[in-house]
């Protein structure tokens, strides 16, 4: 568990960060969302070191990062950074052994864990491994940039935008990929992004941070149902028009009252959790606060969207 | 083009010699400069403002003509190649430390924040991140300073530091194509593979770059280690030369007398060593230890005398000597026979024709057409001063260039020029030299110039050098730089064979 305890940062006497409160739990994906400049980066760079809190501290299991060896602490942290940033002067294989040599592994050792590394995300170790970085595309540097801060079995793993860089298709195989790496190797990963839908896609849960201020922590349907205030609700709403909640069918005159017997979903519930609740019980009437609706409903409201769902 | 071969023919292995020691003193200027700028610029590169600071101090030392600095080192580290290694260093310094420093110091802030983000060690991020990022910029820094100091290096001649500046400046000095020829373009060809090399160098692994990096610098000690060794053996006397043919023979004459008679001396022979300043200040620093100079040099550029130079040879001499031993503790060993100063000369044909025998003859023929180097024609001790001194009065005089004078004398375009007596044009076109029968010029004869507590030191050297007195005509003389400098033999040589047909030393 990773907790920010009033955390501020001031440079030049402004405030990068304002008394930032959260906690991270362990083996969760948690994404810091927010636009250029908001301050996320210099968040998350407290958690190895890169950057130090003008006030308040960041403790990793209980422990403040501030108080424990700086190298050892980075050293059992994998860090990904933008557009992979793999020295040009070492083959994919040294890149990526750069933390297990920090760490004193033996040559051996290290070759085995970079290949079956580069296996699992999909690179052949026999073609990849002694390839120079300027060699490779954008997607597969990445792949080699999380190779590397996934060599020594981090506890947990810091993504400085790492995507942000690469074409919507690459970054979208690369997301799969990290959800995928997340779900088997069950380490904490901290993911900075400045792009919402990259963070809905993600997120266990995310952290939307504006102009120094942590606005609100919640999981995406959280926060999108219910946008702590405008710049929230603003900043994904693009994401939120492509989304439609039952509130929102409740709003458009919808159903009828509650009268018990029915399932009840939670005030975040999309009409997709709703439709595909139907597609299991095809007579199921579900209940939206005090409003309970009816399959013929979801029809009738989708035929009011202009241009339907998609 | 067939001369120059011949002269490239005939001075072969002297020429080598200069070649490698070019390369020597060019090669350890560079590694000290390397030694110095690289881990500088290491040190620094967390020290924005201190990089800063270097770098314009750098920028100004660069600025400094080399000649200046060598002559600000010469009084605190004397002559040699110490000093021109030294000023070669001070020189490099600024392109290898800012290239570097630059290289190391615009690493893409990404990556160096990789480096720290792992948890690599400081030694770590340098070897293996910083310097392999930042090499093409030091690589481009180190072919800068090459190129700069295997240039600046000839200039190291000047202070005795040898290399291939001794042959331009034997080139410039005395009027040789051939030798200009030969050190221009060696030190060019030098400079052009040095920097290839060192392009190539960048294609190297550092692993490789450092293996040969240790064998080149064993193999460099080795070989001096070895000079060092052999020349420990026996005692070395330095003797020194000033530029030119005349006091290089001197100074191989000086050689084969005092080898002969004192058999476990090794005399090194520093040729073409400099101007009069930079030997003076040699000798008594001790660099050197014995140079031929001129007494009327000595009283009118080297010690305090009021004024006054005596015109009588024997008297010049004496005082020179005497001051020479009052002011500086330095002894001076009687001169030779051969006067080197000014004088007149005219073709032998005008001579006849006028019975021109004397300065005071050209009194009678003012219808001559004189012409006259223009320091000679400015200087009280030249022209102004021999005009009052003899009543001269020459219908038409201008000034030429010295090296013009003796062709447009021989080819009859004027009728009297200036010259040095021991010239060897004197020879070459069989000029007549009119005496100076006012004794209107100062005598400039030469004589071994030594410390007082060397000769007290050495009293076989002081024995052997005096068995030169009075030996030597200004014919004589004429006639052997007519051999070195027009003809391009070997100063050695003729030194040598003179030597032994007067009897002076055993074959």
């Amino acid at each position: 568990m990773i907790e920010f305890t009033n955390v501020t940062k001031t440079y030049a006497g402004s405030d990068a960060l304002q008394a930032v409160n959260m906690k991270v739990e362990s083996g969760e994906l948690f994404v810091l969302v927010g636009p250029s400049g908001s301050g996320k980066t210099t968040l998350l760079k407290m958690v190895n070191c890169l950057n130090t809190p003008s006030t308040g501290t960041v403790a990793i299991d209980g422990v403040d990062v501030s108080s424990v060896n700086v190298r050892k602490l980075r050293q059992e942290i994998g860090y990904v950074l933008q557009a992979g940033a793999l020295f040009p002067n070492m083959t994919v294989g040294e890149n990526a052994a750069v933390q297990l040599l920090a760490q004193g592994w033996p040559e051996a050792k290290r070759r085995e864990r970079v290949r079956s590394l580069l296996k699992q995300v999909g690179l052949d170790p026999d073609i990849f491994m002694d390839r120079m970085p300027s060699e490779l595309s954008g997607g597969e540097a990445q792949r080699v940039g999380i190779v590397r801060a996934l060599a020594v079995s981090p506890k947990m793993v810091l993504m400085d935008e790492p995507f942000s860089a690469l074409d919507p298709l690459s970054r979208r195989q690369l997301q799969d990929l990290v959800l995928r790496l997340h779900k088997e190797l069950d380490t904490t990963i901290i993911f900075v992004t400045h792009d919402m839908s990259e963070a809905l896609r993600l997120a266990d849960r995310l952290a939307v941070i504006h102009e120094g201020v942590l606005l609100q922590v919640g999981t995406p349907t959280e926060i999108l149902a219910e946008p702590a205030n405008d710049f929230v609700a603003s900043f994904f709403d693009d994401d939120a028009k492509q989304r439609h909640f039952l509130t929102q069918v409740v709003a458009a005159g919808f159903g009828r009252p509650v009268q018990g017997g029915e399932t009840v979903l939670p005030a975040s519930a999309t009409i997709y959790d709703w439709a595909a609740l139907l597609r299991d019980q095809p007579d199921a009437v579900v209940a939206s606060g005090k409003t309970a609706l009816a399959p013929a409903d979801l029809i009738a409201f989708m035929a009011t969207l202009n241009g339907g769902v998609r | 083009m067939n001369s120059l071969l011949n002269y490239i023919q005939h001075n072969g292995s002297d020429i080598l010699s200069a070649l490698w020691q070019h390369i020597a003193i060019s090669l350890v200027a560079t590694i000290i400069t390397i030694l110095i700028a690289i881990p500088l610029a290491i040190a620094l590169i967390n020290h924005r403002k201190a990089g800063e600071a270097v770098l314009q101090v750098a920028s100004v030392i660069q600025t400094i003509p080399s000649l200046a600095i060598l002559g600000l080192l010469i009084p605190i580290v004397g002559i040699g190649t110490v000093p021109a290694i030294i000023a070669l260093v001070l020189y490099a310094i600024m392109p290898v430390f800012s290239n570097a420093y630059a290289g190391l110091t615009n690493i893409d802030p990404l990556l160096d924040e990789a480096a720290d983000a792992f948890g690599l060690s400081r030694r770590f991020k340098l070897l293996k991140v910083q310097l392999p990022l930042a090499m093409p910029m030091i690589l481009t820094g180190l072919r800068i300073a090459v190129v700069m100091i295997i240039g600046t290096a000839t200039l190291a001649a000047l202070i005795g530091g040898g290399g291939l500046g001794t042959y331009i400046l034997l080139g410039i000095q005395t009027n040789n194509n051939n030798a200009l020829i030969v050190g221009a373009v060696l030190a060019a060809v030098l400079a052009l593979i040095t920097s290839a090399l060192v392009k190539v160098l960048s294609t190297v692994s550092p692993r490789r770059l450092l293996t040969g990096a240790a064998v080149v610098l064993l193999l460099g000690g080795g070989i001096y280690g070895y000079n060092a060794w052999q020349s420990s053996r026996q005692e070395t006397v330095t003797v020194a030369g000033k530029m030119g043919g005349e006091p290089e023979l001197l100074i191989n004459m000086y050689k084969d007398l005092i080898e002969q008679d004192n058999p476990n001396v090794h005399v090194q022979v520093k040729a073409n060593f400099g101007g009069t300043s930079f030997l003076f200040k040699g000798l008594r620093s001790g660099k050197i230890d014995i140079y031929p100079e001129f007494t009327g040099t000595v009283l009118q550029s080297l010690v305090r005398n009021g004024g006054t130079v005596p015109h009588n040879p024997q008297t010049a001499y004496t005082h020179a000597q005497k001051l020479l031993s009052q002011q500086y503790q330095l002894s001076y060993l009687p001169p030779m026979a051969y006067q080197n100063g000014y004088a007149l000369t005219v073709r032998a044909d005008t001579a006849r024709k006028y019975k021109l025998k004397t300065l005071s003859d050209l009194k009678r023929v003012p219808q001559l057409k004189a012409a006259f180097d223009p320091d000679f024609y400015q200087q009280a001790d030249g022209y102004p001063g021999l005009q009052k001194a003899y009543g001269l009065n020459f219908s038409s005089v201008r000034t030429m260039e010295p090296a013009l004078r003796y062709e447009a004398l021989a080819k009859g375009h004027v009728d009297v020029t200036d010259a040095y007596t021991t010239d060897p044009q004197i020879r070459e076109y069989k000029l007549v030299v009119l005496r100076d029968d006012a004794n209107f010029f100062p005598p400039y004869q030469g004589a071994p110039l030594m410390r007082n507590d060397f000769a007290k030191k050495h009293p076989g050297i002081v024995r052997s050098l005096k068995r030169l007195r009075g030996k030597v005509t200004t014919k004589q003389m004429q006639e052997l730089n007519y051999e070195v400098t027009v003809k391009h033999e070997k100063a050695s040589t003729v030194a040598h064979r003179f030597l032994v047909q007067q009897g002076l030393i055993k074959k």
